[in-house]
């Protein structure tokens, strides 16, 4: 067991080390070696940190309803196995959540350079909102609910949520193509300059690795936090059967 | 053939008895609702407030009013629904009849499909109620297509309904139920929040086609209705 | 801070340093979160010194 907590933390630490070098590198060709762009300038180079978190920040949620249909297939037929998806589960709600506010504090910060308005009920924007909110409200019915309950009714609100997701994405496009508003910067959909291509695609990359990162490192946690409850349960069990001499 | 005939015959009638089940809840919360009267009156009550804040707070000359009555109308219905949705729920809890639901054999999704039958009837009576004020307040008459109103209706409260319903079941065994349930529930429930408001507006004002609105409703309802059909049990036998 | 000898005008500069910076508070921040939770956990999880003495019952 020892041996194998061993391996992990070694090929964890590799892990870091190379994320964040893969950040450094894709941070200075972002800041420094891409080509400023014609229009928008200097500013546009938030982008590159942008639109990569914004892809991402649409996978993780996947990540949570997979885990959570395991979990509610497993619940009853192997419990230990549960919890480890119920691990995963959270986790990729966690980083959802970190993940998408971050997408939209780096779009207001651009909207307010770029337009001087802090936000505007664009498609984009409005569909991003939505989709952090949908996991802050995760998040919140796992910290309100009382405990032996909070991971069954949590993957059962996950089910909803991703099946939600698609559908408020394209209701929020359906409302923006009905009321036209003045659309956030176009980013990656209006095309990338190939010269543009090193800085994005490492972003994407060096961002990858550290949500990979921030996920099972999360998932050590809750599975510690996980052992620490079940001791402390047997503990107080073994309280109770403690035979007075 | 016979034994083919034979299954379907057995199908048919779980099916009735399926749909006796959920006619008999039904019919229990129609009876408890009866008796008391304070679900439909409270949310009654509590709409009308919501639109008569919003008037103060607007003030909206009949062009704007005609703009905003759609938003208004979902937003107090909104409101209105969250107080009535828990209640239904704290209906089941006194006397521990949730935990004879939880052990009895029926289905629970029945007990489900029931409860929010009961609860659509009950928010579908505060808009019929509902609906004279506003065209009062707002003096509204639809430029648009006024009769779509009758599809539009019926399928945004099922939308709120049924997934209040569910929400409301969830968030029963938290630790504070009356914030759970608007912070999981409104999330959600949005897209189908701005199909109905947009389609009410795009009604009311004539400008823009509600038919897209009203399909987006239609298929949110059919997808999120057999969502909560399949995990109520989940929910009921969440220990 | 001027940054303009880096970039072109002073309000993008600060924006730009502004959205990398906090990207960077809140993922290491995130990471930072996870870290202090992890040692937090470790100490419930080390065997309480109460429980290894032995305790007379009938003193």
């Amino acid at each position: 067991m020892a041996k194998r907590s061993c391996i992990f933390g070694v090929a964890g630490m590799v892990w870091v080390v190379l994320t964040l070098t893969a950040i450094a590198y894709a941070t200075r060709l972002a800041l420094v070696v891409a080509p400023t762009e014609a229009t928008m300038g200097n500013v546009q180079r938030i982008f590159y940190y942008h639109v990569p978190t914004s892809m991402l920040s649409l996978l993780f949620p996947y990540v949570n309803f997979m885990a959570s249909l395991f979990y509610l297939y497993w619940r009853r037929r192997d419990p230990l196995r549960a919890l480890t998806a119920d691990a995963v589960a959270i986790s990729a709600a966690e980083v959802t959540v970190v993940y998408s506010s971050i997408c939209l504090l780096t779009g207001m910060l651009w909207g307010r350079a770029a337009w001087g308005i802090w936000w505007t009920w664009d498609a984009r924007l409005t569909s991003m909102l939505l989709l952090w909110l949908l996991y802050v409200s995760y998040l919140m019915l796992r910290k309100l609910s009382s405990t032996g309950q909070t991971q069954t009714l949590a993957a059962v609100l996950s089910v909803f949520a991703a099946i939600d997701v698609p559908i408020v994405y394209m209701s929020i496009q359906w409302w923006r193509t009905q009321h036209p508003a003045p659309v956030f910067g176009g980013g990656a959909d209006s095309g990338i300059d190939p010269s543009m291509m090193p800085a994005f695609v490492w972003n994407v990359v060096g961002w990858a690795m550290w949500g990979i990162f921030l996920l099972l490192y999360r998932y050590g946690l809750e599975r510690r936090r996980q052992e620490s409850e079940q001791a402390s349960a047997l503990r107080a069990i073994e309280g109770t059967l403690e035979i007075a001499q | 053939m016979s034994r083919v005939g034979s299954e379907l015959r057995d199908e048919l009638r779980a099916l009735r008895s399926y749909f006796g089940h959920v006619i008999c809840h039904l019919q229990k919360d129609l009876r408890l609702e009866w008796r008391s009267r304070e679900s439909v009156v409270g949310m009654l009550f509590f709409a009308l407030l919501v639109v008569i804040i919003f008037s103060l707070a607007f003030d909206p000359t009949a062009a704007v009013s005609r703009q905003i009555a759609g938003g208004i109308l979902w937003v107090a219905l909104l409101f209105a629904s969250f107080t009535a949705l828990n209640q239904s729920w704290t209906r089941e809890q006194r006397n521990r009849v949730l935990e004879a639901h939880r052990m009895s054999p029926a289905p629970a999704s029945a007990l489900f499909l029931g409860k929010a039958l009961a609860n659509l009837l009950f928010v579908t009576l505060v808009e019929l109620v509902l609906a004279p004020f506003f065209l009062i307040f707002y003096n509204l008459h639809a430029l648009g297509q006024g009769w779509m109103l009758l599809a539009v209706l019926p399928l945004g409260t099922w939308a709120l309904v049924c997934n209040g319903t569910f929400f409301a079941a969830l968030s029963l065994r938290t630790r504070n139920r009356e914030l759970m349930l608007p912070l999981i529930m409104v999330p959600v429930s949005l897209p189908a929040l701005l199909g109905m408001m947009s389609a009410t507006t795009a009604i009311l004002t004539g400008e823009s086609d509600p038919a897209l609105w009203v399909r987006l409703l239609v298929a949110y309802n059919i997808i999120f209705t057999l969502v909560c059909l399949l995990l109520f049990e989940t929910v009921l036998s969440a220990e | 801070m001027k940054l303009s000898w880096m970039f072109g005008s002073s309000m993008e500069a600060h924006h730009l340093l502004a959205s990398y910076i906090i990207v960077w508070l809140v993922q290491g921040g995130y990471a930072a979160w996870i870290a202090w939770q992890w040692r937090r956990t470790g100490k419930e999880l080390q065997p309480d010194p109460a429980d290894l003495s032995p305790r007379d019952e009938d003193a």
